[in-house]
């Protein structure tokens, strides 16, 4: 038998075990429709969102599934996440690969999602008191910890620091400044001067730091909870003169940060890649729904970026290679 | 005096079809959307859906019940979100901390009625524009609120608390009772008490109160401290939906309410409309969200979609008001 | 004050003497603020957080000079944060990409498309100012996420920048355009017919439509005036920071009413003057920069602001309205 002969016969035969249903189907799915996914995020005004959306479509275009992104109008808004929330439970998705954008307030509303027995996959933001068939996310608290631990050593373990934190009620801030107290109080020679909310975003962060700059002539390190806030006030510590004196490190790995980072401006970032977080929690959502195995939980590695590694997280989430899931679950912290 | 005869708001008893022709852009908004809906989407016209629409915007009209008094006094009150967002912490927190449920309630409503009483001081006795002392008092509630919680979510609430939102009497759930409750008392006060005519009165025509030499300030008053008061109730059914009473939960709402008692007819300017419009804006407001998400359109979209609505909304019913 | 000093006080200044208690208490306020914090803060009188403050309250007072005019007409512009948002997205995608010209003309055009807008909503379509602009803060922040699409543009050239973080004669470029602003709009409400029209149709715009008065024209220009420098602000903003994304924009709005109001200008339209908001911002500036160098939480910002605001416009009433009475005493 020839390569096409051989080529064409097995095309055949895969076709027909199709048609017969032999190939696992996605459960729930019409048949001949792709299974929809309601995919949850919560602004359409970070960057960061934008990388997940483009990981999840990734995914979701590799395992022939479609996409729904939901978001509120209202950045971060609670009353209208909760509100897209039962919408979407009329509309029945085959799936929720959701993020809320408070933990704890959200809860009731998944929890009706429960009910109506609609499998949830979480993803970058833990929530508990709720039904989900795993989380997909990076621990914030190892995440800042082991960055804060990095810049102590490359400080040798003595400095003074200003930490810039996120929203005071986000659970990534939370557990981030956690991470940071725990490097903190591991090192004895390490002194925060001042801790203040910069809601991650980059005018306010600039502005509550600028006013800090002023109340501490000497500042030998700036730990910010996100890349977006450390950008900004990294480019104002160059401005006012200060900026090779001062360490910024950031989390998330946005191009931005990247790009400081190969310019020398800011220290280091840690990878938080929503692309990657997206990409895997679609996976996982489908991986549920074709009755394949998945874990409870996908911890997504430390890594951290700083000059000698940027080279390669340069990319964008375009650009992005999609992440392996046998590798992912394969990682356990 | 030919002013207050013809003056809509002393008809009660309307002829329907008078009603419907005077109508202000809600109906007409909610009419419209609500057939495009039904034939559109199937999932608009379910009895879930309906139901869910109904529960979501409890809150909004409760709130904006409040506010069309206020608007009716040519006023406005733009603390009604934070106040609403702190009554819901200061309840909250006492309930957690183990105090009585009935201590909890009465100091949330005591919150409401406080931040009403400064409104209506600094508005009715010092003469402040309601815009500024709303904005002000705006920024206190919400720096209180955020204070108390340090920017937190206050969880832990005992299961029963979750009746505000989720229980049901009579096989109709507990909000929309509030809501049927809000609108039954704020009728009467308005179209059935002294008060109610002199709501209308500070609004239409405050120099001819002034020289009766009547109480004016205390009603006038009085009609703030009633909005934090049905504000601080409508925080009970906030934060039973979410489980959580968080400090930022009401912003924007007052803003939401505005365009709700607006759209429903009432006037900023010499106490023209009622609190029916402000039911339909209210349910306007909630249906065109709601129909936006079963549609589909994306959230960018939605924004200025909404935005647009809004504007034409009420563009139609100033130019219909300009015809007439 | 004597109302006979009031009234030879405001002879000499050539303002009504309601107005020169209005700027007199607040700069008397600013003169305290800035004792207080020097006691309390040894960060405060230094050049570089003098810098830091003069720089932060002319980025407030680009955006809330435009709100002064509209406001002074008797009208609100609720859109002003949500219009610079959209023109600093619009302009920063042209410029960095190398296109200033255009960039610099997208951002003006902009904010005066929006402004026009606005006006031709309240004006001849006779809707709420109230509403109209918050439909078109919607509309506008609707069309940034369209058009911004979940990026942040980052990255703008040397040379741009330089208005927003660049530095004259050791003076922040921001600082000089404000006060080159200052001086321009106050020429403009006091020395042109467009500023009349102004202050009448804020007093009584009944009368002035009578009067002839083109009212319609004429808040229309007022709201266009309004957008343009917001599409200007956001010109400023986006040098400073060398970012937009659809997130701008979103805060500026109440810190721009309240440098307003601080400043004096009546809601009911009619009374006040850019001096004032000029004033007004560097008081919310200095607050701000004075609870930051003490360490108080942010979250009280809010709250310090909110009382500060209801205690200058108290004053204003208690104060003006007893001189007023004073002078009516007087045969």
């Amino acid at each position: 038998m020839d390569r096409r002969s051989f080529l064409k016969t097995s095309l055949a035969a895969t076709s027909s075990l199709a048609a017969t249903g032999a190939l696992p189907e996605i459960a729930g799915a019409q048949a001949g429709k792709p299974a929809t996914l309601a995919f949850f995020i919560k602004n359409v005004t970070n960057p960061f969102w934008k990388a997940c959306r483009i990981g999840a479509e990734k995914a979701g275009k590799e395992l022939g599934v479609s996409i729904e992104t939901v978001a509120p109008t209202k950045p971060d808004n609670i009353e209208e996440q909760t509100r897209l929330v039962e919408d979407w439970l009329v509309k029945r998705p085959d799936a929720f690969v959701f993020v809320p954008v408070d933990y704890k307030a959200l809860v009731p509303s998944i929890q009706k999602v429960n009910r109506a027995s609609i499998p949830v996959i979480g993803y970058v933001n833990r929530m508990t008191d709720v039904e989900l068939v795993t989380y997909v996310g990076s621990d914030d608290e190892t995440l800042q910890y082991e960055l804060c631990k990095y810049l102590f050593k490359a400080t040798n373990g003595t400095g003074k620091i200003v930490h810039i934190d996120g929203v005071p009620a986000a659970i990534t801030a939370q557990n981030r400044k956690k991470g940071c107290e725990r490097a903190v109080k591991e090192t004895p020679g390490i002194e925060v001067l001042a801790s203040q909310p910069g809601n991650y975003r980059r005018l306010p962060a600039v502005q509550v730091f600028e006013n800090l700059m002023q109340r501490f002539p000497a500042i030998d390190a700036v730990v910010c909870a996100n890349d977006d806030m450390a950008v900004g006030i990294a480019e104002a510590l160059i401005a006012a003169g200060r900026g090779g004196r001062t360490r910024v490190v950031g989390i998330d790995g946005i191009p931005d940060a990247t790009a400081a980072i190969a310019a020398g401006k800011m220290f280091a970032t840690a990878d938080f890649s929503g692309h990657d977080q997206a990409y895997l929690a679609v996976t996982a959502a489908v991986r549920h729904l074709r009755n394949q195995p998945v874990p409870k939980d996908v911890t997504l590695p430390v890594v951290i970026i700083d000059k000698s590694n940027v080279q390669t997280f340069m990319k964008t989430p375009e650009e992005r290679a999609a992440p392996s899931w046998d590798k992912a679950i394969g990682q356990k912290v | 005096m030919s002013e207050t005869t013809t003056h809509p708001q002393l008809v009660r008893w309307t002829p329907l079809a008078q009603a419907a022709l005077q109508a202000p852009g809600a109906f007409y908004l909610l009419a419209i959307m609500g057939a495009f809906l039904t034939l559109w989407t199937p999932g608009f016209f379910t009895a879930a859906n309906l139901t869910n629409v109904a529960l979501q915007v409890a809150v909004l009209t409760i709130v904006a019940l409040g506010m069309t008094l206020a608007i009716l006094t040519e006023g406005i009150d733009l603390s009604l979100g934070p106040v609403l967002g702190l009554c819901g912490v200061g309840a909250a927190l006492m309930i957690v901390a183990g105090y009585p449920l009935p201590l909890a309630i009465a100091t949330a409503v005591m919150i409401g009625a406080g931040f009403g009483l400064l409104n209506g001081t600094l508005i009715a006795i010092a003469g402040m524009p309601p815009f500024i002392v709303t904005l002000g008092s705006f920024g206190i509630a919400q720096s209180i609120a955020t204070v108390l919680t340090q920017g937190d979510s206050v969880v832990n609430l005992p299961v029963y608390f979750r009746w505000f939102n989720d229980g049901t009497f009579l096989a109709i759930p507990v909000p929309i009772w509030a809501t049927f409750a809000a609108f039954a008392v704020t009728w009467v006060l308005l179209y059935w008490t002294k008060f109610g005519r002199y709501v209308f009165a500070i609004g239409g025509n405050r120099q001819a109160l002034i020289l009766t030499g009547t109480r004016v300030k205390l009603y006038h008053i009085s009609v703030y401290v009633y909005a934090g008061v049905l504000a601080a109730l409508a925080s009970f059914i906030m934060t039973a939906r979410m489980n959580a009473a968080h400090p930022t939960i009401g912003v924007g709402l007052e803003f939401d309410a505005i365009a709700a008692v607006i759209l429903g007819g009432t006037s900023f300017e010499k106490g023209r409309g009622g609190i029916a419009g402000t039911v339909v804006g209210a349910l306007a407001v909630g249906v065109l969200r709601n129909g936006l998400n079963l549609v589909g359109i994306g959230t960018e979209w939605q924004v200025a979609i909404v935005g647009i609505v809004i504007i034409t909304a009420v563009g139609l019913d100033s130019l219909r008001r300009l015809n007439a | 004050m004597s109302a006979e000093a009031a009234r030879l006080a405001a002879r000499i200044v050539r303002l009504p003497s309601d107005r020169l208690f209005v700027i007199v208490s607040r700069l008397v306020a600013l003169a305290l603020l800035i004792t207080a914090l020097s006691i309390l803060s040894p960060y405060f009188l230094t050049w570089g957080n003098f810098i830091n403050v003069m720089r932060q309250a002319s980025l407030q007072f680009i955006v809330a000079a435009g709100l002064t005019i509209v406001v002074l007409t008797g009208g609100i512009d609720l859109a002003v944060g949500a219009i610079l948002g959209l023109a600093a997205c619009l302009s920063a995608s042209l410029i960095s990409q190398g296109y200033l010209g255009s960039g610099i003309a997208s951002a003006l055009l902009c904010g005066l498309a929006c402004g026009m807008a606005n006006g031709v909503l309240v004006s001849y379509g006779r809707i709420p100012a109230f509403i109209a602009t918050y439909g078109m803060l919607w509309i506008a922040h609707g069309l940034g996420y369209v058009f911004m699409k979940g990026e942040v543009i980052h990255g703008l050239p040397d040379g741009f920048r330089f208005i927003g973080a660049g530095f004259v004669w050791g003076i922040p470029v921001p600082v000089l355009i404000a006060a080159a602003l200052l001086v321009i709009l106050h020429g403009l409400l006091h020395a042109t017919v467009l500023g009349r029209a102004i202050y009448a149709i804020g007093g009584n715009s009944t009368a002035a439509r009578l009067s002839g008065m083109p009212v319609e024209r004429r808040v229309l220009a007022v709201y266009a005036l309004s957008g343009l420098l917001s599409g200007l602000a956001a010109l400023v903003v986006i040098a400073r920071i060398n970012a937009a994304d659809s997130s701008l924009g979103e805060d500026l709005l109440l810190p721009a009413i309240a440098a307003v109001c601080l400043g004096g200008t009546s809601l009911f339209g009619g009374v006040g003057g850019i001096a004032g908001t000029a004033i007004g911002s560097v008081i919310l500036a200095l607050t701000v920069n004075g609870l930051n160098l003490l360490g108080v939480q942010t979250f009280w910002q809010n709250a310090v602001i909110g009382a500060i605001i209801l205690a200058s416009v108290l004053a204003d009433q208690l104060g003006g309205a007893r001189l007023i009475r004073q002078q009516q005493t007087v045969p």
